[in-house]
């Protein structure tokens, strides 16, 4: 007796005449609203260029880059030291757009600067994103186990979950970092990964809780699908936004994490650096030397800035709620 | 310290005289129907309510909504209006213009009349304080139109108090007087209760005792049933319409269902792509359907007389609000579309029966036909 | 409800019990106690080896070592560290210091992130909102430790140097102004009209604003004095009073100024007792506030009761804390004397051997918890700020508010009544959360101020691998986070009758 019941016939009529709602499908969709975010755009940017600069300049993994100084290297000082980088064009006054021979100055002992903050910059991307991918897949598992299947594994689990996040994250963390921070940044990656995995493991439970009593579920359920072709093939495809945008906050705040502990000295060790601990090594030189505080910090922020704003576009586009129509 | 005693506006009709029908379940588990539309006071003939030519649209990422377009009716005292038509056709969108409660982004035009005073002109204070008190609203769902961390005391008083100086007691009291009137049981005690401790039938008695605790002169209901259980929807309609009695109000009756319409309203509208395409009295209108899209939807119910047939729903879906084609809005689902309907969008014009208008070029092949539905029969059927 | 909280506080007990040890564990392995000890080129090498190898019992496996520690615990021991100090004296020192950093941060962080996130929502896509958003994604992303030094570099010592001759320059004053504007335009909706009007207004009261208190040095020797005390708490009272009641009836604004006046008479009565106050006449007078407020709202309230309680309270406990804030600036002139117009401190928790009276000792610390706190605070700001105006924006599109505006009510009694509080129902879940980062944050504000707080402790024990401290500093931020869950726990219980009925 209602209305709204009827089938929506493909290939009637109303379709040539372009009358019919054109259905986009979600990823469409998502694209759609991430490109129109433009602070999100802005994010990809900005991102991009630092990834590009920090990889292409100084080289990696053995393959050699186009700046001519390491990160190891001392050299003569030079103008004690200050940044060569004028951005000021001659006709305002300034000296001109160049690089010069140490753009982000040099540091007590004679090091480029720039090429140090390169080599930081690197690491701190490279620990992140190892974090992020490994919190990722441990909390998707996690939470997509205790939420599927309920009952006492999930009970396990959850308890696990909670004692985890009664730990400050920084707390385990540093502790994580005292062990491993020598290891390089790749090991200490995972390991910082293994324990921040529990704020998107809760996210994903909660995300299964709902979605194991969807009709197509249960449906797949009634038929006798294997439980982990449900949870692969059925449910998480429709957490994968959750996922997602928590995935790329999550790899935000590791910048920030990883910048912290190598700030305490919990991080990487020298020789080696990073952003956090280029800030740690000269914090003392804050009032002689104030660039060898501003350049890394000043990374740190790009890097953790344009992965949020990357990561809000990415909110937006899976979950347009705040923006839904409703009647 | 002791509180004046404010006199309380007199009421139009006096709620404690009204008999109440019982009405759940009786013994044999039937709904026990105890009020019709025959049984209430008719209609005067003082219009209360004049809607003319409204329109709103919404300006999206995606272009300009045009959500209603060009709404005209207008409601007598007492009277029951119906409003039917699919999903989207903007039965929400224009009664929440009534009420003044759309989104700020909307934007409406034309004018809404109430007792003969332009409400889209009314200063936001004069508009507000007609809501609630001279025409309130039932919504859809329930579930979710209580505030579940009130009691639900609390927010029929509240509805009382925006509108009278009184202290919250003498509003508690209405309160529990309007629970009794809906047919709650231990009306004072649940006063006390919260939404969540209230079945969906009785959340929804709760909101229309909302609705007339100030004694409104016309109710709005929005699929008051659409979120119930089968056996608690009549129930609810018969609440609604002895509750309207009690207080004398007008109703827009918003629906998807034709038969609840068709016992229950005095006249009827039909809405399609945010335009009303037939207006008449109930009868008429169901009967000789005049617009090949009534003639449809009434095609679409399992009756008595059909029950043996297939279904016939409508083919297709209905256009697109954004970028509106030229022509009949229901021509490329319209079995008697010809290329007149496809350019010239018709006009809402009075057909062969007074009162009774349809927007359609073609109406008179409806009237020439014994059953307009034949339209949407198949050959095969037709044949058979 | 008390089955509720009972149930809760024994998970949380296991649950920490099994976090301690996870951490005692970690903290065992994770590096060699002895690594000093091996680099040691003294005689009795040898023996100081023995010797802390015997105290941390290292030639005890891990897990019998902390049943070992757990057992001390039961007694009510932290232990000894490597070197043989009792763990507990440390902790004492430390303790109080983090703790009022720790709470300082997070109660602000709460309050003034529900404001200006709620406030956001209500003027969705306003220049406000755009520009908090922006804030609060930049707040996300400062490491800090960065924003510690800068402020320590920046913003004390600069702060200090200009504090000697207070006079705001004329460019200064001209941002100020316009910043002011800007921000009064940017709250105001509507066509571009009264934004400019309220651009206007905004300059202009800013503009005399700051010409005011340079010319008059008033940073020199700050304070309220009565007039301005009466003149701020009469208008938060019509203010709590538009918030709570609206000003149709007069019953509850009378009520609301009336607590104003009292309280600011009351000022001038009982100054012989606010000379050098202790904490706990503090409190007496606050409890002293509400129960006068409640019988003046009661009194007055009319018809709307409730409501003319809760804004004559509200008004009263902001009086006092107008008053407060007055005596401490009072004493600002003195205190600055005595640390050598340094009042801004970027080292430790307090000024060592500082002797004052209750104003002044009260200055010294926020002097300097000032600084630490501004760093820490930025990123639970923006978590809060963010966090409560999705939820708000969330619940303002819900039907029940829609029901609400259905009943005719005015948008203040929709807003305050009915978003508000449901608003904050998800923003409670966010508190446990929020507390423990910020004890991480503590951690590393501390480190760069130089505080011998517990961060400084943990940070020592993780260094030297001495599970003592580490456990030290771990049982009472774990404790202090499960105190704040359960705050939240029940802060939830009581919004949502909900979960408080089941
Ligand atoms: N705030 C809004 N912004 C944009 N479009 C809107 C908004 N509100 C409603 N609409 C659109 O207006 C159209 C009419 O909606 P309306 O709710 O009136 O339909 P309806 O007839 O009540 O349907 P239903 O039977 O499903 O309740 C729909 O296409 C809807 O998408
Ligand atoms: S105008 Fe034409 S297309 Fe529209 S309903 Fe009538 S006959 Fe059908
Ligand atoms: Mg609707």
């Amino acid at each position: 007796m209602t209305l709204n019941a009827q089938a929506t016939e493909p290939g009637t009529p109303s379709d040539s005449q372009g009358m019919a709602i054109v259905a986009r499908t979600q990823s469409q969709m998502v694209r759609r609203r991430f490109f129109r975010h433009r602070a999100a755009l802005v994010g990809m940017i900005m991102f991009g260029f630092v990834i590009v600069l920090a990889f292409s300049s100084i080289g990696f993994a053995g393959i050699p880059g186009w700046w001519d100084k390491t990160y190891l290297d001392t050299g003569p000082l030079t103008n004690q030291g200050k940044p060569t980088l004028s951005l000021i064009p001659e006709f305002l006054g300034g000296t001109g757009i160049h690089l010069g021979e140490h753009p982000f100055g040099q540091d007590d002992i004679g090091i480029d600067y720039f090429a140090l903050t390169m080599r930081g910059a690197q690491q701190s991307i490279i620990i992140a994103f190892v974090v992020g991918i490994v919190a990722t897949l441990t909390g998707a598992v996690v939470g997509a186990l205790a939420g599927y299947f309920r009952g006492r594994l999930e009970a396990v689990l959850m308890r696990l979950t909670d004692v985890m996040i009664t730990i400050p994250v920084l707390v385990i963390a540093a502790v994580v970092g005292r062990m491993m921070g020598d290891s390089g940044a790749l090991v200490l990656g995972v390991f910082l990964g293994l324990v921040t995995w529990p704020t998107l493991g809760r996210l994903v439970r909660g995300e299964f809780l709902s979605l194991r009593e969807k009709e197509f579920v249960e449906a797949a359920r009634a038929i006798g699908t294997r439980p982990s072709r449900i949870i692969f093939r059925h449910i998480l495809p429709n957490t994968i936004g959750v996922i997602i945008v928590s995935a790329t906050l999550g790899i935000a705040s590791a910048v920030l994490l990883e910048s912290a502990l190598s700030f305490l000295g919990l991080g990487i060790q020298a020789p080696d650096t990073s952003l956090g601990q280029l800030i740690s090594r000269y914090r003392s030189a804050m009032v002689v030397r104030p660039w060898l505080f501003w350049w890394p910090g000043m990374f740190i922020i790009m890097i953790a800035l344009s992965i949020n704003f990357i990561g809000d576009g990415l909110r937006d586009a899976f979950d347009p709620r705040q923006t839904r129509v409703r009647a | 310290m002791t509180t004046p005693n404010v006199p309380i506006e007199p009421r139009k009709g006096d709620v404690h005289t009204y008999d109440i029908a019982p009405n759940v379940l009786d013994a044999s588990g039937e709904v026990h129907v105890g009020l019709t539309l025959d049984a209430v006071r008719p209609p005067s003939e003082e219009e209360i309510l004049k809607v003319d030519n409204l329109t709103v649209e919404f300006p999206t990422d995606d272009g300009v909504v045009r959500a209603v377009r060009g709404v005209s009716y207008s409601l007598r005292e007492r009277e029951v209006l119906g409003i039917v038509g699919e999903s989207g056709s903007g039965k929400s969108v224009s009664s929440l213009a009534v009420m003044g409660l759309l989104p700020k982004s909307a934007r409406v035009k034309g004018q809404i009349l109430f007792r003969g005073d332009d409400m889209l002109k009314m200063s936001a204070r004069k508009q507000r304080s007609l809501r609630g008190r001279k025409i309130a609203m039932v919504f859809q769902d329930p579930m979710t139109a209580l505030n579940p961390v009130h009691t639900v005391g609390d927010q029929l008083a509240e509805a009382v108090l925006a509108h009278e100086l009184m202290p919250r007691k003498s509003a508690l009291a209405r309160a529990k007087e309007m629970l009794d009137l809906v047919g709650i049981p231990q009306a004072e005690a649940r006063l006390r209760s919260y939404p969540h401790e209230f079945s969906g039938g009785m959340r929804q008695r709760a909101m229309i005792a909302m609705a007339v605790i100030n004694n409104p002169d016309i109710i709005i209901a929005d699929e008051p049933t659409t979120a119930l259980d089968v056996t608690v929807q009549a129930q609810i309609l018969e609440k609604l319409l002895e509750v309207k009695d009690a207080v004398n109000a007008a109703i827009v009756l918003i629906t998807h269902d034709l038969g609840v319409i068709a016992g229950m309203a005095h006249r009827v509208l039909v809405m399609y792509a945010g335009r009303p395409v037939e207006v008449g009295e109930t009868d008429p209108v169901f009967e000789e359907p005049r617009m090949p899209y009534t003639a449809g939807l009434l095609g679409s119910i399992p009756s008595l007389e059909n029950s043996g047939d297939r279904l016939r729903p409508i083919k297709g879906t209905p256009p697109s609000l954004i970028n509106m084609p030229a022509g009949c809005p229901f021509s490329p689902r319209c079995p008697l579309a010809d290329d007149t309907c496809r350019t010239a969008e018709p006009e809402l014009a009075e057909t062969d029966s007074g009162g009774h208008f349809a927007a359609c070029h073609h109406w008179d092949r409806l009237a020439a036909v014994e059953d307009p539905t034949v339209f949407f029969r198949t050959e095969s059927e037709t044949k058979a | 409800m008390i089955v509720f909280i009972a149930r809760r506080l024994v998970i949380s007990f296991f649950v920490l019990l099994a976090a301690t040890f996870i951490i005692f564990v970690l903290t065992a392995l994770s590096g060699d106690p002895l690594e000093d000890l091996r680099q040691d080129n003294s005689p009795n090498k040898a023996n100081k080896i023995a010797d802390r190898t015997e105290r941390m019992e290292l030639d005890v496996p891990i897990p019998v070592r902390y049943l070992g520690w757990l057992g001390r615990i039961v007694r009510g021991e932290l232990g000894v560290n490597r070197d043989g100090q009792d763990v507990a004296p440390l902790l004492g020192h430390a303790l109080s210091a983090t703790l009022q950093l720790v709470l300082a941060a997070t109660v602000l962080a709460i309050v003034v992130g529900i404001v200006v996130g709620i406030v956001s929502a209500l003027r969705q896509y306003s220049g406000f909102d755009y520009s908090v958003t922006f804030a609060a994604f930049v707040c996300f992303s400062l490491p800090i430790f960065w924003i510690a030094v800068m402020l320590k570099q920046y913003m004390a010592i600069e702060f200090n140097n200009w504090l000697k001759d207070p006079g705001i320059p004329p460019t200064v004053i001209g941002v100020l102004t316009l910043l002011g504007g800007l921000i009064f335009g940017a709250l105001t909706v509507g066509d571009r009209k009264r934004r400019l009007l309220a651009f206007l207004a905004g300059a202009a009261i800013s503009g005399a604003l700051f010409t005011l208190l340079s010319v008059t040095r008033w940073f020199a020797d700050p304070g309220f004095g009565l007039p301005l005390v009466l003149a701020i708490s009469l208008a938060a009272a019509v203010g709590f009073t538009v918030l709570s009641a609206g000003l149709r009836q007069r019953g509850p604004l009378y009520a609301a100024l009336a607590a104003a006046l009292i309280g600011a008479v009351a000022s001038q009565v009982l100054a012989p007792m606010l000379v050098d106050p202790t904490w706990l006449e503090i409190i007496g007078l606050a409890l002293v506030t509400v129960v006068v407020c409640v019988g003046l709202g009661y009194g007055l309230g009319g018809f709307q009761r409730r409501q003319a309680i809760t804004a004559s309270v509200l008004t009263g406990l902001f009086t006092g804390a107008v008053i407060f804030l007055d005596h401490m600036l009072q004493a600002f002139a003195s205190y600055s004397k005595v640390v050598r117009g340094r009042p801004i401190s970027t080292i430790g928790a307090r000024t060592p051997n500082f002797a004052g009276d209750f104003w002044q000792l009260n200055l010294d610390s926020a002097g300097h918890l000032l600084l630490p706190s501004m760093a820490l605070i930025l990123v639970s700001l923006a978590t809060y700020t963010r966090y409560s105006r999705a939820s708000m924006l969330e619940v303002m599109n819900q039907d029940y508010v829609r029901t609400a505006r259905a009943k005719g009510l005015p948008e203040r009694t929709v807003v305050v009544k009915h978003a508000f509080r449901n608003g904050l129902i998800p923003v409670t879940t966010l508190m446990a959360f929020d507390f423990a980062g910020v004890i991480g944050g503590a951690v590393v504000t501390e480190n760069v101020f130089g505080w011998q707080g517990m961060g400084n402790l943990f940070i020592k024990g993780l260094r030297e691998v001495d599970p003592a401290p580490v456990m030290a500093f771990f049982i009472v931020t774990g404790t202090a986070i499960v105190v704040f869950n359960m705050i939240a726990d029940i802060l939830y219980a009581y919004l949502d009758p909900r979960i408080r009925l089941s």
